[in-house]
């Protein structure tokens, strides 16, 4: 009996040992080139079979900031961030309130086509887009690159918030119609506090894809509007993969930023549905 | 007429082949609390919606104390709702949610929170101002919905089966609640439900509506004592159905001859000799007797096919004269087996006939 239980145990234990094995291994996996980064660009002297580097420094931070131009480059992934957040909302809102609201015919059809950049490899669908803002005028401007990354970041836009306005309770709507709201009142009164977490949720999506954009960047770029992304590809040509490192790990940081802001402020999974079934 | 504070003029509404509402033609009174009551798609829901504007009728005009409001925007229309799923605010406290139509209509505070107050305290719901929607259970968000409608004093509360969401016996408790917050008031109330016991125990009159069309207007007792359908008849509780003929009338009685069995019943104005009616019987109004007991007017012999238990009450399927089925429902007192042969007494007065065919 009791050589049974304890065999049992063992078989328990290894389970146990076999999970957390498995589980090291997926997250090594997924951190490894993260950490290989990270170590690199903190690490000095570190050169030959060496497991660690032997110095840690913050120097490459410091170049990196300095010669990759760091400061300048955020400020323009902000602006064209911000651009293409506040273009793709107002597109999301409009387009949301259509798909999620009205019998509109051919509803899949067009829902199909909004996606549409999506599902283009980005190098075709930038190639024609680059074609175009040559002859706009449109590339090396801040407007241009955002628009650019709008035919990413709208989809997301759109989808999250014809799902919002799709869980809004027409009878709410009503209700507040026959208190005596017109349109208008309806509209910021009503409708506009009901589908905030999806704007919320449409803007965070937004901006992490324009900011992590690169391939519709790199076509579009110029001279005055390098964002964090190519800058980083860029300092690879250059041979410094120490400074390289430290710029890839500075392009970290806002993500985690935005992560820690929705893990805190809001569950991400009740953003996307709005507030269906309240 | 002075007293009619909403009215229906011959108001038509087809959805694609579908007619809602078939030259809808009704008046309600100053005060009174009409219920709209038939069976989904019925058209009671259309109608109602033709009173909020979420529904613009294809004909006819509807007038709420003598204006035309078929053109009036909803909001313009001063009516108090309470929604079947509640349809409050969720992003509100209470206290915001019933003061909602207050602060549209730019009230002062001090006066907006007296009336919000006061309002709450109607539906006893004081102190749960700082509550959420959500933080409440069903009967207590409906009250909310009740206070929210009715804290503006408007002219015409609609109550769209707002009682449907809620259990059973809450379902019965805030039926009076209802009842006694629009009476305390006499503010002019349309109540849209499908639940017959709800539409006797709260309604001034009912409405019963069948396809689109009125089928009866009257008092809850008007309307369960004399239907004026077979409709009507079956959708208010249960009732037997007699096809016969007249054979005689004498003043204010006749005698209707069915299945072999001649029944005296109240005359019917205009319907003489051979002329077709039908006989309502409500299945607790038949008295059931011992087959020893003498026979007379309106008793006839009746053979027990199935007796069923229902606590309160025991349900007989009888058959008499030529293969006449008939249901009964007596108190559990007094019982009599399956097979057992019994007589019947159809009081006269309780036989309503209508004419048919």
């Amino acid at each position: 009996m009791t050589l049974a239980r304890a065999y049992l145990r063992a078989m328990w234990d290894a389970k146990l040992v076999l999970a957390f094995t498995l589980l090291l291994s997926l997250t090594m996996f997924i951190l490894a080139p993260l950490l290989m980064i990270g170590l690199r660009s903190v690490g000095k002297g570190w050169f030959g079979r060496l497991w660690l580097p032997p110095q840690l420094t913050l120097d490459w931070y410091r170049w990196a900031i300095e010669v990759g131009n760091i400061p300048e480059v955020m400020k323009n992934t902000l602006i064209i961030g911000g651009i293409a957040v506040a273009v793709s909302t107002a597109i999301g809102i409009f387009a949301g309130w259509a798909f999620g609201r009205r019998q509109l015919p051919g509803k899949e059809v067009l829902m199909a086509i909004v996606l549409l950049p999506r599902m283009i490899p980005p190098i075709t669908y930038g190639l024609g887009v680059a074609k175009i803002f040559y002859t706009l005028q449109l590339v090396d401007t801040y407007l241009g690159v955002a628009m650019a990354h709008v035919s990413v970041c709208a989809p997301y836009a759109i989808l999250v918030l014809s799902a919002t306005f799709e869980g809004l309770d027409e009878r709410v709507l009503e209700a507040a119609g026959v208190c005596g709201a017109n349109t208008i009142k309806r509209f910021f009164y009503v409708v506009l506090p009901l589908i905030m977490p999806g704007i919320l949720a449409s803007m965070i999506f937004s901006f992490t894809n324009s900011y992590n954009e690169f391939t519709l960047t790199l076509l579009t770029y110029g001279p005055h509007t390098v964002t964090l992304p190519v800058r980083t590809y860029l300092a690879v040509g250059d041979g410094y993969w120490e400074i390289t490192s430290a710029m890839a790990m500075l392009m970290v940081v806002p993500s985690l930023v935005i992560l820690a802001l929705i893990q805190r402020r809001a569950k991400p999974e009740k953003l996307v549905g709005g507030f269906k079934g309240v | 007429m002075t007293d009619a504070m909403i009215e229906f003029r011959d108001v038509s509404k087809r959805y694609g082949s579908l007619l809602a509402n078939d030259h809808l033609s009704l008046t309600i009174r100053r005060g009174e609390l009409m219920t709209l009551l038939g069976p989904s798609g019925c058209g009671k829901t259309t109608a109602l919606r033709c009173l909020t504007g979420y529904v613009r009728p294809d004909e006819g005009r509807v007038f709420i104390d003598g204006t035309d409001i078929t053109d009036l925007p909803t909001h313009q229309r001063e009516l108090g709702m309470v929604f079947q799923n509640f349809a409050l605010f969720p992003h509100m406290t209470v206290h915001d949610n019933v003061g909602f139509p207050l602060m549209i209509r730019n009230l002062g505070k001090a006066e907006k929170d007296e009336r919000v107050t006061q309002a709450l305290r109607l539906v006893r719901l004081e102190g749960y101002g700082d509550h959420y929607p959500r933080q409440l259970s069903g009967g207590q968000q409906q009250r909310v919905g009740l206070a929210r409608a009715l804290v503006y004093r408007p002219k015409v509360l609609l109550l769209d089966e707002p009682l449907s969401n809620l259990d059973a016996k809450l379902r019965e408790e805030m039926r009076f609640e209802i009842k006694e917050v629009v009476t305390r008031l006499g503010i002019t109330a349309v109540y849209v439900t499908h639940d017959q016991g709800e539409a006797l125990a709260l309604s001034d009159r009912v409405a019963i509506m069948n396809r689109g069309r009125l089928e009866q207007v009257g008092t809850p007792e008007e309307i369960y004592e004399h239907p004026q359908s077979r409709f009507v008849a079956e959708f208010i509780g249960l009732s037997n159905f007699l096809e016969g003929h007249v054979q005689s009338t004498d003043r204010d009685t006749m005698v209707v001859s069915i299945g072999g069995v001649q029944v005296g019943a109240p005359a019917l104005p205009n319907a003489g000799p051979g002329q077709r009616v039908l006989l309502f019987l409500r299945p607790n109004e038949v008295e059931l007797l011992r087959p020893d007991v003498p026979g007379g007017t309106n008793v006839f012999e009746a053979r027990v096919e199935k007796a069923t238990y229902l606590g309160d009450t025991i349900d007989y399927r009888l058959t008499f004269g030529q293969g006449l089925a008939l249901r009964v429902q007596t108190d559990a007192q007094r019982r009599f087996g399956q097979g057992t042969e019994v007589r019947i007494r159809l009081p006269r007065i309780r036989c309503w006939a209508i004419t048919s065919g």
